[in-house]
Order: C-alpha cells, then sequence, then structure tokens
C-alpha cells in the first residue's frame, strides 16, 4: 500500500463519514482514526513491518492496489439515520444558510423535490465565500433541517433526503 | 484620443510569467459575469489558475444578489479558477488573502494605501473602489474548485447616482490615469504569492490574519451596525482564528460569519 492509496483511503473515509477504520493486509497494517469535526483534524496511523516479503516502497504505483476494493466492503457508515433510512447532506463549512441563489429568488430545492448526485441544493455563506452544497445522494429531499439565514455549524446536517434504490 | 488600456493576453502575458497564471489568460470583450464564466470552465475541467478577464461585464455578480457595475474598459474585472486543497477552516481565509492581495498590488502601482473592511472590501476613506466575491464548489468536504472575481474601479471618473459618493477609484484618489495591465499584472502577481503562501506555509493564517488587523480600520475599537441574520450594533474586538469578526455587544460577544458591517451613525465616517 503506498502514499497515495493511504490518501485515497482517507479520502474515502471522510467521504463516507467513517470515523474509525483498520486494515491489516499481510504485513501491512494501517489505523485511521478521525476526530468527527472538524473533519480536518483526521489523525492517521501508518504501521508498515518489514518482513522477508517486504512491503511495497512508498510511492510505489506499481504496487497491487486492492486496498480501495477491500474499503468498499466496510460497512456503509453513511451520515443517516438508520431507523428511516433517511441520508442527511451535511455542511463542510461554518457560515450563513441561503436556500436560494439570492434573497427573494425561488429556492434550490423544497421538500418533494428529487434531486441527482452533485445537483447544487443550497449556499453557505462566511465572508463573502459563497459555497455552493451539492447533494451527496440521489434521491427525494424530506426535509430542511435548518432555516434560511440560520447560521450554522461544520458538519451542521442540512437536508434529509430518501435515497433512491 | 486615448489608446485603449485593453487587457490584452498578449500585453498581460510576459508581466505574470512567473505565477500560476502563466499561459491561462482568458480576455473577452463583454461577458455577464467573469465569476459564472471562471464557474463554468471549472465545472469543465480547465486547470488551475486559468484566468478570466472581461472589458466589460453586463450582469457583474455582488454579494445578496448585487450587481457590480462595470463599465467598458474602466475597471478590471477579473475572476481565477484555483483548487486550493486546503482545511475548510483555512479555504476561509482565501477570502482575507485576497483583499490583502488587492492592498498590495494598488499600493505597489499607485502608492495608495487602501482601507481593508471585513471581510475584503477595499476602500479609500469611506468609498469602495473594489470588491471580491468568491464562489466554491464543493465535493462533500473537499473544496473542487473556488473562483475568486474581482472587480476593481481603475479609471471611472464618474458613477451611477445609486452608488453615489459610496464609490470611488483610483484615478480619482490619485488624481491621474492608471494602466490597468499594470494593474492588472500587479494583482494576479500578489494573488499568486497570497495563494501559495496560504496552501503551502503553515504559518500563513497567522500572517493574514495579523495583516489584515493591521490594514484595517475596522476590525477593532470600530463603532459599527451588523446586518447578518439579524441586525445589531457593537464595538469591534478583532478577528478570531478563522477570520470571523468580533462584535463587543450589550449582550456579550457576537461572532459575525457573513452579512455587512458599517459604521454606526455619528461615528468616524
Amino acid at each position: 500500500m503506498n502514499l497515495k492509496e493511504i490518501r485515497e483511503l482517507i479520502e474515502f473515509l471522510k467521504e463516507q463519514d467513517i470515523a474509525e477504520f483498520e486494515l491489516e493486509r499481510g504485513d501491512v497494517k494501517v489505523r485511521v482514526k478521525r476526530g468527527v469535526e472538524p473533519v480536518v483534524a483526521a489523525e492517521m496511523r501508518y504501521v508498515a513491518m518489514p518482513s522477508a516479503s517486504a512491503a511495497p516502497a512508498l510511492g510505489d504505483v506499481s504496487a497491487p492496489p486492492p486496498a480501495a476494493a477491500s474499503v468498499v466492503t466496510a460497512p456503509p457508515a453513511k451520515a443517516a439515520d438508520p431507523e428511516e433510512g433517511l441520508h442527511m447532506v451535511k455542511s463542510p463549512i461554518v457560515g450563513t444558510f441561503y436556500e436560494s441563489p439570492s434573497p427573494g429568488a425561488p429556492p434550490f430545492v423544497k421538500p418533494g423535490d428529487k434531486v441527482t448526485l452533485g445537483q447544487v441544493i443550497c449556499i453557505v455563506e462566511a465572508m463573502k465565500l459563497m459555497n455552493e452544497i451539492e447533494s451527496d445522494a440521489a434521491g427525494e429531499i424530506v426535509k430542511m433541517l435548518v432555516d434560511n439565514n440560520q447560521p450554522i455549524e461544520y458538519g451542521q446536517a442540512l437536508y434529509a433526503i430518501r435515497p433512491s434504490i | 484620443m486615448e489608446i485603449p488600456d485593453l487587457l490584452l493576453p498578449e500585453l498581460l502575458a510576459p508581466l505574470i510569467s512567473e505565477t500560476i497564471f502563466a499561459g491561462k489568460l482568458h480576455h473577452a470583450l463583454s461577458v455577464g459575469s467573469t465569476n459564472a464564466v471562471a464557474l463554468e470552465a471549472g465545472a469543465a475541467g480547465h486547470p488551475e489558475g486559468s484566468v478570466f478577464l472581461a472589458e466589460e461585464q453586463t450582469s457583474g455578480r455582488g454579494r445578496g444578489g448585487h450587481t457590480w457595475y462595470s463599465a467598458p474598459s474602466q475597471g478590471i474585472y477579473c475572476s481565477v479558477l484555483l483548487r486550493p486543497q486546503l482545511p475548510p477552516d483555512h479555504v476561509l481565509l482565501l477570502s482575507l488573502a485576497a483583499g490583502l492581495a488587492v492592498r498590495s498590488a494598488v499600493a505597489d502601482v499607485t502608492g495608495l494605501h487602501a482601507d481593508l473592511k471585513w471581510p475584503n472590501d477595499l476602500l479609500f476613506n469611506a468609498a469602495k473602489f473594489c470588491g471580491i466575491l468568491t464562489e466554491l464548489q464543493w465535493d462533500g468536504a473537499r473544496v473542487r474548485h473556488a473562483v475568486v472575481g474581482i472587480g476593481l474601479n481603475v479609471n471611472y471618473t464618474s458613477f451611477p447616482d445609486t452608488l453615489g459618493k459610496e464609490a470611488t477609484s483610483l484615478r480619482l484618489e490619485s488624481a491621474k490615469t492608471q494602466s490597468r495591465l499594470q494593474v492588472a499584472a500587479a494583482l494576479l502577481k500578489s494573488l499568486d504569492r497570497e495563494y501559495w503562501a496560504l496552501v503551502a506555509d503553515s504559518g500563513a493564517q497567522e500572517s493574514i490574519l495579523r495583516r489584515f488587523q493591521e490594514h484595517s480600520s475596522w476590525t477593532s475599537g470600530c463603532a459599527v451596525r451588523v446586518e447578518e441574520t439579524d441586525s445589531f450594533t457593537g464595538v469591534t474586538e478583532g478577528l478570531n482564528a478563522q477570520g470571523f469578526l468580533l462584535v463587543r455587544t450589550p449582550q456579550g460577544l457576537r461572532t459575525v460569519v457573513s452579512g455587512t458591517v458599517r459604521r454606526r451613525a455619528g461615528t468616524q465616517e
């Protein structure tokens, strides 16, 4: 497992909002534990135990890349309420929540709307940085969890979406 | 008749060859909004450092649905495409860093020292000559791309009545016509410097916060009215570690994350 794969693994864990992860493959052991808030306070321990079979060197892109495949089988710890099967779209930053592109304009989405993966559903502003937040699931908007113009925190849930299967 | 001072890539390129923007200049005579063009380019996969300049914007964007008055060839209307790989709270500092970059460029070319109004308007006395609007698209917790849009009044001699005394230009302040080409080149160079510092230097955060407060008459001891989620008054008490403005109110210390800050009537104008 090389450095690039570890980076990809951490990105994946961040995206899936998985707080803790451990992988042991032969002589390589990777353990990732993430702080929940803020997501950037990720902590990583990389323990490569040298042995006769020699772990691939860091940066060796020709190394077999099975890590991603085994990661995919990890339990999907999506930011969802398992009881209702709803997926929460969260804010990556602190700011002020806007439901529409500009004051007075119609909202990007409203409950009942179908959204696609990557569709812009709101804006969070901080210091004149307008952050377009996309839906990270396809499905139906069930509920807007915050009010227009409301201040929000890192990682705060903004919308509940019922994912389409 | 004056020779038009156009921001042609052929003229600008030799002046910014050492920057992230080299070889990535795009110029148009007229567009709706340079930010809109840059956001589309970002989505279409244009490289980091792409610059979109226009001689005129017909619907220049400001905050909260405001427009940016953009008369042909009187100002610099410029949007740059960046892909900062930064933790979210450092990404926010792009806003302050962009203001510092403009201030530095203006000082280099004109010798004029502008006042930074939080988060990144640039003023001479109480009149604004530059506004910056940054738009970001996120992919989960990661920035896919950021577009920093800058509108800078260079050679305006008058403004629409609606702007009145709230607007000024480099020409009005320095009492001479300024080269838009020189200002644009200085601007891209200082943006390049601030951007690399922000993405590469772990100490950039403190430096940005310190310099911003040095060059702003607004961040400390200023009686203000803030229009945010609600409207309130207080006295500014510096920036916090994220760059948010702290305001002491009778009800306690408030942290301003977005919104508009104005000096209170009866205080220094």
